[in-house]
């Protein structure tokens, strides 16, 4: 059957028409005739589709007879029918259909309907069995495009309980790990932990830990449930937490038609879940009266409250958030005491950089993951070392528990620890509660830098060291840079191989000894920090409280008494010693502590001098030989006859490392391996250890420190290279300590002298010195800023000096040091001594003479100033001009008044203009300077009725006289008011009728003159008093008999105009 | 430096009143000592009798800034608020608007402040009236005016503006150079 087309027709023609003429060739099985019209509906138009049964042949025999043949007025032209609209353009392509309404049926498909943009869809026969009886439900897709709720609505029959769940109360399940986030879109959220007090931090934890355990039980089990089978197109109803969700009955999901739907709904859900609280805040928009008060406090604290919350969520993952969240505390340092000193440093390091500290928390999170198996003891302290850090890091958020001062922490270290140990538990509650005993390191970034600065400075000088360093940095800031970290590398040996592989010279050495070994990662993190710290800005202070820390941790010490403690405390020292001995100019403090371990045999020292003998005795007796090393490179006596000695001290100067640690070291290795390996840094050591000789001699004049300094560090140099036995390095070192002890002695005497010198001309001539003594001052104000001692200072250098004395352990040496410590004591309190008189003069030279005291005073002053204090032209106080004084003084004076006058016409101004503006009374206006200067705070509360005062008379109460007054008052008025007369405002006029009599009245007047007064008079008087008596009685008569009157002819006009209506009707 | 004209004076108090009423009394009117506006550069200074005195000893040409800058008066001798009258603005402030947390940054932008950021706002605020901008935790942001009044600002959809940005504290690093 072909389909031809058929155009250029008449319009008049008929199907019958074509029917017969295409009968010829085919049968015609149906004509489909078409008429255009335009719009007035002419027919301009008239073509046909015929289907006709036609061969080839025969078709192509129609086309050559009819096509363009003449009919009726009309070219026919034939063509194949092109298909038809739906078939040639809304043909389905790839299951679409375009250009097609929804709805439309996809033709020659049964049950397939076009749907929304333009998908072909089936329509779906459902079975739906409902109780005993099935059901067909046919579901139109196209018919459901546009909506969501299609199936289920509920229907009368169906009870409340089988309405179907809305979308938003759809139940599904999330597969997923039991990471927290997975069990967060499950809808599991850890439960709430109020943050708990510090005492009860080891509940917290337990408690916590036994919780975690449930909570993953729980979501094994909602697992298993949501395996039960149910209905559902794939999806399996989710078991969730909540049972509110779980009421609604189980869905057919049916009606969850695409992926996307169920995605929707499940972050919707989601979101629900998780942002439920959020959402409510959003979405509310509150409205405050006008008499809110802003408070930033109040805001800020619920902030708080709510990262709280956040933190006690999963503590684990939070760490981090909240190190990188939480404020630094002012003072952290609370670890237990033998982690005091390493702390000091590690919290110097760690205040370097934001950057350093996250990098150093990442490393120690990853410690702790490597280290687990470890001590708890260990544990714990890095944990507390960790929360410290983090605490540290965290400036911007203030701690919600109270912190107590750092000094309280600093008493007892005992405490410290075992509070320490309580808080190993993770969660940050108990961090806080922690800290809050905890001390805390103040110490800005400025210091840090110093400290890191001067450290760099002094490694680099030792080349050696600095290589060794440079390997070392590699990993450096992560370890050892915290206090725990440091302990943990002691306690743990896995740490140190760690540490071994970074820096090979200490492998050796670790090999050896274990003690060794835990020393190194100490001494790597003091030279991170130092590293880290690049900024040459720094701050002696910082260094300074850090040494008075560490010696406060020396004292605590020796009540412990334990070995780790003593080892610690000697690396503590000779870190700080390192630290200090670059900084020539903070010097006088450094030296005091310096001198102070040389001299070690001050009394506060011989405890400390115990310890390390305990400690030594534990170490196979070589720490006395050791100690004896210590005190020589702390001193700077650059001993440099004993190898191992010297290998020792070098570590612990350049490694801060413990000097018990060191000693440790060379007992156990004493071997020669060490001494290669130490060599180098034994240089650097030597260098660093100069300074406390030269300190010690010169305590005034840093350049001469300096001098000294630089050349004992040759010498010991020289030494080291040529000796290589122990003997020979003894019998040198004691030259050379004798050496030293007479170069200091000459040196003392050589200051001393200076000084004497110095201080006869400045007794003498009196204010010429003082620059001398100010100098002195000036030395006296830097190292007691450096120190930040405090209160203890009387004359500098001896303050330091005792504080050196008092709190430094200064390695005990027996020998040799008790010599240099007589020495040196006697010269620092010859020194002292006369510093003390010095200044006591130089004090009494500030004073004010009194002839320059005051105000005139000062221009006397002046004046004498201007001749630079030459005798010729002396003036004094006969020179000063009173007068003058007083006049400008006047003349300030009234110019003062005139702008304070101009200035209070301004404001009045201007508060007029205000007024103006605002269109509202201002009443203060010009009582307002007056006021606003008597004006203050009065307490009313306060107030209190004084009957001497004549002010507080205002607040006498005189209800009773003026009742009484009010009252007659009344009285009188209402008397008054009732004897008025009622005047009428109508005027009396007694107008004659005889116009005669008036004018003759006047004639008369006019004639009479002399008798006109008297007339006058007399008429007058009888006028008024007729008046009166009239105006009183008669006018109230007068009206009443006029509104009697005016009624009774209204009422008469009345009648006759009735009277008239009806004579009018009737006629 | 001068003293405000008449005019002048009206102009800045009809500004000023917009934001804080009739408290303007208590910027004129100070119980700790006289303050007073003075003009400069066409900028207006609110300062301390004492700053005053001592600015006196500054050649007019020399004198970048005193005491604490109000705005300046246009070409057309209309009043321009700067963000530095903010501290003075703030406390005597009648109208307030908070800011959400999420939109700070944009407020601080310069962006106006739309009501998906709006989290708290003074009743019966009317519209067109100048309202001091906070951050949810009562910091100071700045201001503005308000484009719809309390009652528009709860129906509004989220997307529309509630308060349109007139000054910001972020001003003070983007106009660095232009705020005195």
């Amino acid at each position: 059957m072909q389909r031809l087309y058929v155009g250029g027709l008449s319009h008049t023609i008929t199907q019958k028409d074509l029917k017969d003429r295409f009968g010829k060739f085919g049968q015609v099985e149906d004509v489909e005739l078409r008429t255009r019209k335009d719009d007035e509906g002419v027919p301009y138009k008239t073509f046909s589709y015929i289907n006709i049964n036609i061969t080839d042949a025969d078709l192509k025999k129609c086309m050559t007879v009819l096509n363009k043949s003449k009919w009726k007025g009309g070219t026919l032209q034939i063509e194949m029918a092109k298909e038809s609209f739906l078939h040639s353009k809304a043909g389905v392509e790839n299951f679409t259909m375009k250009a097609a309404v929804p709805g439309t049926e996809v033709p020659g498909h049964e049950d397939w309907v076009v749907s929304k943009f333009g998908r072909v869809l089936p329509v779906l026969q459902l079975k739906c069995q409902k109780g005993s009886r099935a059901r067909t439900l046919k579901y139109d897709p196209s018919k459901y495009s546009h909506n969501i709720r299609k199936l289920d609505r509920p229907s009368a029959d169906q009870s409340a309980s089988d309405l179907p769940t809305p979308v938003s109360q759809l139940t599904w399940e999330l597969q997923g790990g039991d990471d927290d986030i997975s069990k967060k879109r499950r809808g599991e959220f850890p439960a709430y932990e109020p943050p708990k007090r510090k005492k009860s931090q080891t509940d917290a934890v337990n408690s916590l830990k036994a919780e975690g355990k449930p909570r993953l039980k729980q979501s094994v089990d909602s697992v298993a449930l949501t395996e039960a089978p149910q209905v559902t197109n794939g999806h399996k109803p989710p078991s969730t937490v909540r049972p509110a969700q779980m009421k609604g009955p189980p869905l057919t999901l049916s009606d969850i038609d695409s992926d996307d739907e169920i995605h929707r709904i499940v972050a919707v859900q989601s979101s629900s879940h998780n942002a439920l609280q959020q959402e409510e805040d959003e979405d509310k928009l509150e409205v405050v009266g006008l008499d809110y008060l802003v408070t930033p406090g109040r805001a800020r604290q619920q902030q708080k409250g709510g990262d709280e919350e956040e933190n006690d969520y999963d503590s684990a993952d939070t760490d981090e958030l909240l190190a990188s969240r939480k404020p630094p505390p002012p003072r952290s340092s609370s670890p237990p005491p033998q982690e005091r000193a390493t702390l000091t440093a590690g919290n110097i390091s760690g205040n370097n950089t934001d950057r350093k500290r996250k990098t150093k928390k990442k490393s120690k999170a990853g410690e702790e993951d490597s280290t687990d198996a470890e001590e708890p003891s260990a544990q714990k302290r890095r944990d507390a070392g960790k929360l410290s850090s983090r605490k540290q890091s965290k400036k911007m958020k203030v701690l919600p528990v109270v912190k107590p001062s750092s000094s309280e922490s600093e008493s007892d270290d005992e405490e410290e620890e075992e509070e320490c140990e309580s808080a190993d538990s993770s969660s940050d509650s108990d961090y806080e509660a922690m800290f809050s005993n905890v001390t805390r390191l103040e110490i800005s970034l400025a210091d840090l830098q110093k400290l890191a600065e001067e450290f760099q400075d002094t490694s680099e000088t030792t080349a050696p060291s600095s290589l060794s360093v440079s390997e070392q940095k590699t990993k450096p800031p992560k370890k050892g840079t915290t206090p725990e970290e440091i302990l943990a590398a002691l306690m743990e040996d896995d740490s140190s191989e760690e540490k071994e592989e970074q820096q090979p010279k200490k492998k050796k050495k670790k090999r050896k000894a274990d003690a060794t070994t835990q020393l190194l990662p100490a001494f790597k993190g003091t030279k991170a920090l130092n590293e880290g710290s690049e900024t040459e800005e720094g701050q002696k202070e910082e260094e300074e409280g850090e040494g008075t820390e560490v010696k406060k941790l020396k004292v605590d010490h020796k009540a412990t008494s334990s070995k780790m403690n003593g080892q610690k405390h000697t690396e503590t020292e000779s870190s700080e010693d390192e630290e200090e001995e670059p900084k020539k100019k903070e010097a006088v403090v450094k030296n005091m502590a310096e001198k102070a371990e040389s001299v070690s045999s001050s009394s506060s020292d011989e405890e400390e001098e115990e310890e390390e003998e305990d400690e030594e005795d534990e170490e196979d007796n070589k720490g006395k030989v050791f100690k004896t090393m210590a005190k020589k490179a702390q001193k700077g006596s650059s001993s440099s006859s004993d190898e191992d000695e010297e290998e020792e001290e070098v570590p612990k100067a350049n490694q801060t490392v413990l000097t018990s640690k060191a000693a440790a070291a060379s007992s156990s290795s004493s071997s020669s391996e060490e001494d290669k390996d130490e060599i180098l840094p034994a240089k650097d050591a030597v260098k660093a250890a100069p300074p406390p000789a030269p300190h010690s001699e010169s305590s005034s004049s840093e350049e001469e420190e300096e001098e000294e300094k630089q050349a004992p560090l040759r010498v010991p140099l020289g030494a080291k290279e040529e000796e290589e036995r122990q003997r020979k390095a003894n019998i040198r070192r004691l030259a050379a300590v004798q050496q030293r002890q007479k170069e200091t002695e000459e040196n003392k005497k050589l200051i001393q002298g200076a000084l004497a010198n110095l201080d006869a001309p400045a007794a003498g001539a009196g204010k010429h010195i003082v620059f001398g003594s100010d100098d002195d001052d000036d030395e006296e104000a830097d190292s007691d800023d450096e120190q930040q001692t405090t209160s203890e200072i009387k004359t500098p250098k001896k303050t330091l000096f005792q504080d050196s004395q008092s709190e430094n352990e200064a390695p005990g040496h027996k020998n040799t040091s008790t010599k240099e410590k007589l020495s040196g004591t006697h010269l620092f309190g010859s020194s002292e001594e006369e510093e003390d008189a010095d200044e006591e003069e130089d004090g009494s030279r500030f004073d004010i003479r009194p002839e320059f005291e005051g105000r005139a005073g000062h221009k006397l002053m002046e004046l004498q100033s201007r001749f630079g204090k030459d005798e010729r032209f002396k003036m004094d106080s006969r020179f000063l001009e009173q007068n003058e004084d007083k006049e400008a003084e006047s003349e300030k004076k009234k110019s003062g008044t005139e702008e304070e006058e101009a200035l209070e016409e301004e404001r009045k101004k201007s508060l007029s203009i205000l007024q103006s503006v605002l269109g509202i009374s201002q009443h203060t206006s010009s009582s307002s300077k007056a006021t606003s200067k008597a004006k203050t705070f009065r307490d009313v509360s306060a107030l209190h009725y004084d009957p001497s005062r004549e002010e507080h008379a205002a607040f006498e109460t005189k209800t009773e006289e003026t009742k009484k007054e009010s009252k007659a008052a009344r009285r009188k008025k209402r008397e008054e008011a009732q004897k008025l007369p009622e005047v009428s405002t109508e005027i009396y006029y007694d107008v004659s009728g005889d116009m005669k009599a008036v004018f003759a009245e006047k004639e008369e007047a006019s004639g009479f003159k002399f008798s006109f007064f008297g007339d006058d008079a007399e008429t007058g008087s009888g006028e008024t008093a007729e008046y009166k008596i009239e105006s009183i009685q008669a006018p109230k008569l007068q009206q009443a008999d006029r509104g009697s009157q005016l009624r009774q002819e209204y009422r008469k006009k009345h009648k006759d105009a009735r009277r008239k209506l009806k004579t009018s009707v009737k006629s | 430096m001068r003293p405000l004209t008449e005019e002048e004076t009206k102009v800045m108090f009809e500004k000023l009143s917009k934001y804080i009423g009739d408290n303007i009394k208590l910027l004129v009117d100070r119980p700790d000592g006289s303050y007073c506006f003075r003009l400069h550069n066409e900028r207006v200074y609110y300062m301390s009798e004492k700053i005053l005195k001592l600015a006196t000893n500054i050649s007019r040409d020399k004198l970048v800034s005193v005491g604490t800058c109000f705005g300046k008066f246009t070409k057309s001798i209309k009043f321009r608020l700067h963000i530095t009258a903010l501290d003075f603005l703030a406390p005597y402030a009648k109208f307030k608007v908070w800011v959400k947390p999420g939109q700070e940054q944009s407020f601080l932008y310069g962006n106006h402040v739309l009501k998906s950021g709006l989290g708290r706002i003074t009743e019966n605020t009317m519209q067109y009236q100048g309202v001091v901008v906070y951050s949810m935790t009562d910091v100071p942001l700045g201001f503005g005016v308000a484009a719809k009044t309390t009652q528009e600002c709860r129906r509004v959809d989220p997307m529309s503006i509630v308060v349109f940005h007139q000054a910001d504290v972020g001003e003070f690093i983007r106009n660095e150079d232009t705020l005195t």
